[in-house]
């Protein structure tokens, strides 16, 4: 009867709570797929903002440790967070004790509101820029997808440095870098071999490259991530994959754009010019790949003209 | 919030604006069918504010839609101050006529007006620069020929996405120190001459409170000899830091480009082929 009784409660402590019934998002069913043991990701659909999908766009990302859930980005709002920490407690009764951000878009840490208990954490240069474009991105989340945030509860995370981070006894290492968006945190974790990419990496969906600070750093620093020998990558859009597949297909978008932006902007032809262009066979399948085009030539053709025709510095 | 204030203003804006149409229509009705072929005026874009931008800007000309006057444009506005459009006429210069005037607006913006173009003798029927976009419109261009207007345009939607930030394309506080800049580079090939050129200047329209207007008002451009060959003038709807690209036929000398602005500054640049 005692013996019984101690399997029941511990049954009670490890088993996921309510593991069959499925987390509604938007009214659909959020999932999550495990990538390696102990870690788990939720990818969001590979589209922009809108009141079809409320703001799930974007890919999390949690591994289980034996202290507490490491949670990777949280999504485009509070009420996201709140639906994304119920589907974690479906894998595991442990809390989500960390919040890391891997830059400070919409899609990437304005659910953390939902996990008040837990640290937030991301870069100094992400905090920055969190703390200088929050109020334009809540504007816009809340203009495309048609729902309302609280922006109090919009709130900054504290500051991490790049290096070896040990959370209680779990090793991650992370990487300052920068390409997609000013600020880009990249993490390796080294007992599972899985490497979270953020938004320096796309895949199967075109790169958004609003803040850049330029598309040939952004390449250089996915040639860097190329080293570190990862078993498996998690973007910040679109599926898991082989680190060097997504490393290939976003760097070598990347590659294109900056090359045919080059070409037009030299002959001082017009970001019109740029714009009617056929998308390379490789790229054109990728979803958004017409409107990201457009959005990038809209943002990056002025730069190019700075530099290739007024040797303005960018 | 934010998202019914959105809304808000631009239906009853709109409403505003219908209701001065029905007015416009209604007492400008005779006048109207008397100076054009009426029927065949049917608007392709279809926006409540072209009787009204009609008349003000074309007048009792008669008046064509023609598919012949190419406006490009993205579908969008990612950065609403700095949206870039292309006109193309040059399928009319087929016709000895010459082009005497080309007049470009925006329907719904605050400040309709974009430019008037004399391409006088040296200008050809192509232009290209960035315009601020209130709000989603329509974009036209007309072109007068033989007394006509041949009419084209296009729509865009004035939506950014999800991590756009304001003046992405052109986060430019400090203008003060390039303010006036002018610069510009000649593509020359057999047919034409092409002026690529940047003016530095804040483009200050004087809508926004305690903000006073400051913007160019023109362009001109001279031969070698310094006769003036084509005129712009433009409106505070072109956007800060005014961009062009003029087409012009070849001049062995090349050509000055001058600019003057509302508060008297002027400026000006040599390009050589």
């Amino acid at each position: 009867m005692k013996a019984c009784f101690l399997a029941a409660l511990s049954t009670l402590l490890i088993t996921p709570l309510a593991a069959s019934e499925s987390v509604m998002f938007c009214e659909r069913p959020l999932m999550a797929q495990q990538v390696a043991e102990n870690t788990w990701m939720v990818e969001g659909l590979k589209e922009e903002l809108s009141s079809n999908n409320c703001g799930h766009i974007g890919n999390q990302a949690f591994i289980v440790t034996p202290n507490g859930v490491i949670l990777i980005d949280s999504g485009s709002s509070p009420a996201f967070g709140e639906a994304l920490k119920t589907l974690i407690a479906q894998y595991t009764s442990q809390p989500v004790r960390w919040v890391l951000n891997t830059h400070h878009h919409p899609d990437h840490f304005f659910g953390n509101a939902a996990f008040g208990e837990a640290q937030h954490l991301t870069l100094a240069s992400t905090r920055a820029l969190m703390s200088r474009d929050r109020e334009a991105l809540i504007d816009n989340v809340e203009r495309l997808t048609g729902r309302t945030l609280e922006r109090s509860h919009i709130a900054l995370p504290d500051v991490v440095e790049a290096g070896e981070l040990m959370l209680e006894s779990y090793p991650l290492t992370l990487f300052a870098l920068g390409g997609h968006s000013g600020g880009d945190l990249v993490i390796m974790d080294d007992s599972t071999g899985v490497l979270f990419l953020g938004d320096m990496g796309f895949y199967q969906r075109a790169a958004a490259t609003a803040h850049t600070p330029g598309l040939h750093q952004w390449q250089e620093e996915l040639n860097e991530l190329r080293t570190l020998d990862a078993k498996i990558a998690i973007p910040g859009h679109g599926p898991s994959a082989h680190p060097d597949t997504i490393i290939d297909q976003t760097a070598g978008y990347l590659a294109w754009l900056d090359q045919h932006l080059s070409a037009v902007a030299s002959e001082g032809l017009g970001a019109n010019h740029a714009l009617a262009v056929e998308i390379p066979g490789a790229f054109s399948a990728l979803a958004l790949a017409e409107y990201e085009l457009t959005r990038s030539i809209m943002q990056l053709y002025p730069r190019y003209e700075a530099r290739l025709l007024w040797d303005t510095p960018p | 919030m934010a998202l019914s204030t959105q809304a808000f203003i631009p239906y009853r804006l709109a409403m505003t604006y219908v209701a001065l149409t029905c007015l416009l229509v209604t007492s400008l009705a005779p006048m109207a069918h008397a100076a054009s072929a009426s029927s065949a005026e049917q608007d392709p874009l279809n926006s409540f504010m072209w009787p009204v931008h009609r008349e003000r800007f074309l007048g009792d000309s008669p008046v064509v839609f023609d598919e012949r006057v190419i406006v490009n444009a993205p579908g969008f506005a990612e950065d609403s101050g700095q949206v870039p459009i292309e006109l193309d006429a040059s399928a009319l210069e087929v016709s000895d006529e010459p082009i005497t005037n080309i007049v470009a607006w925006v329907d719904l913006n605050p400040i309709p007006q974009l430019f008037s173009y004399s391409p006088m003798s040296h200008g050809l029927a192509k232009l290209s620069l960035n315009i601020r976009l209130e709000q989603a419109s329509a974009v036209r261009v007309a072109v007068k020929q033989g007394g006509t207007w041949y009419v084209g345009g296009t729509y865009i939607e004035a939506e950014g996405g999800g991590c756009t930030t304001p003046g992405i394309a052109t986060a430019d506080n400090d203008w003060e120190n390039t303010f006036g800049e002018l610069q510009g580079r000649l593509f020359a090939n057999d047919a034409e001459q092409r002026l690529r050129v940047r003016l530095s200047h804040p483009m200050d329209s004087g809508l926004i409170p305690s903000q006073p207007a400051f913007y160019v008002q023109s362009f001109e451009l001279l031969d070698q000899q310094g006769q003036q060959v084509a005129t712009l003038d433009i409106e505070a709807s072109v956007s800060a830091n005014p961009t062009l690209g003029l087409h012009m036929r070849p001049s062995p000398g090349g050509y000055v480009i001058g600019a003057k602005d509302n508060n008297g500054n002027r400026f000006a640049i040599g390009l050589q082929p």
